[in-house]
């Protein structure tokens, strides 16, 4: 049976930890593509993405996925075009320390509502530990409110584990949701 | 061609840093009618100061420029071969130029946008001359 390749995409606010979810889990020294950052006010840390990040992770089956990171704020949106092409599925990563972790997330839902309606998507929430509000179940709501279903889970993107819990249970929904065994799935569009 | 009025990066120094950009990309369009348009912008893509024609955004060129130049870097990075100096689009009906402005504080980026009447170049010369300037007046004006 022949190995196959999957490409993923990870995105989320400037902040929630696409660059460091793809670091903790990539087999391959990742790509990345941090530059200073001096929209403070947006968010006060060193760097940011403005291109993207990329890694692998090959499967107990074999298959290998290939993770791309999209930079977070929408002035980059055209990367986000470019990127989701040919995306299989999407982890959306959110900040619960941001001021309006529901908003950021609709907004995500909407830029890659093709992969989102297609139930290709996973959700998870950070920093929830100094953050619990808004909780799990505000965030269940909004899906229900727009008719979206997504796996919801409360992350670490530090820990190995959870980032790899992520992509179990995206895996596990789109294979649900394809018609078809995804292993039989196109591989062109995916490289 | 309209000077667009750049807004401030959100960077303390802003408005020196695109008072004296500005000047330099309405230098740099005057000597070169080839050029059609400029913009200075920060590493992450903000506009500093922006000459470009009604219809073209300085907002979107400078986050534009700002994926183009890191993707390079970190090409160059993989493949090992040094720094990257510059990033060049050719097509049918212009060249873009993209460039590092060498200072000693913060890290800026130039595009400049040229018509095909010229010779990539004829191009170059001038434009990292107009790097090297702009990071030497920010170097002195700005500490």
């Amino acid at each position: 049976m022949s190995r196959k390749e999957y490409k993923l995409l990870f995105a989320g606010s400037m902040g929630a930890g696409k660059t460091t979810a793809i670091a903790c889990v990539s087999e391959i020294p990742p790509v990345s593509t941090d530059v200073a950052n001096t929209d403070m006010a947006g968010y006060a840390k060193a760097t940011t993405t403005t291109a993207l990040d990329y890694g692998e992770v090959t499967l107990a089956s074999g298959d290998k996925l290939r993770l791309y990171g999209t930079p977070g704020q929408s002035r980059f949106d055209f990367m986000w075009k470019i990127l989701g092409g040919g995306a299989l599925g999407a982890v959306i990563l959110v900040d619960n320390s941001r001021p309006d972790p529901l908003a950021d997330l609709e907004e995500y839902l909407r830029s890659f509502a093709e992969i989102v309606r297609g139930n290709r998507a996973v959700i998870g929430i950070g920093r929830t530990e100094t953050h619990p509000e808004p909780t799990l179940d505000a965030f269940h709501d909004l899906l229900e409110r727009l008719q979206i279903q997504a796996p919801l889970l409360s992350v670490d993107v530090r820990r190995r584990d959870d980032v790899l819990l992520l992509l179990d249970v995206l895996f596990h929904q789109i294979e649900t949701h394809m018609p078809a065994d995804i292993s039989d799935g196109p591989t062109e569009s995916l490289a | 061609m309209n000077v667009i009025s750049p807004s401030a990066a959100p960077d303390t120094l802003g408005r020196t840093e695109s008072a004296v950009c500005q000047k330099m990309l309405d230098a740099l369009a005057e000597a070169y009618p080839e050029i059609v348009g400029a913009v200075v912008s920060t590493a992450d893509g903000f506009e500093i100061a922006a000459r470009l024609s009604p219809g073209l955004s300085a907002a979107t060129l400078s986050a534009m420029t700002s994926s183009q130049l890191a993707l390079s870097e970190a090409m160059s990075a993989e493949t090992g071969v040094g720094r990257c100096i510059n990033v060049v689009i050719e097509a049918d009906r212009g060249k873009l130029v993209m460039v590092d402005i060498p200072n000693r504080a913060r890290k800026r980026l130039l595009t400049v946008l040229c018509n095909n009447s010229v010779s990539l170049g004829a191009l170059l010369w001038p434009v990292r001359r107009c790097a090297a300037q702009i990071g030497e007046r920010l170097d002195t004006s700005l500490g």
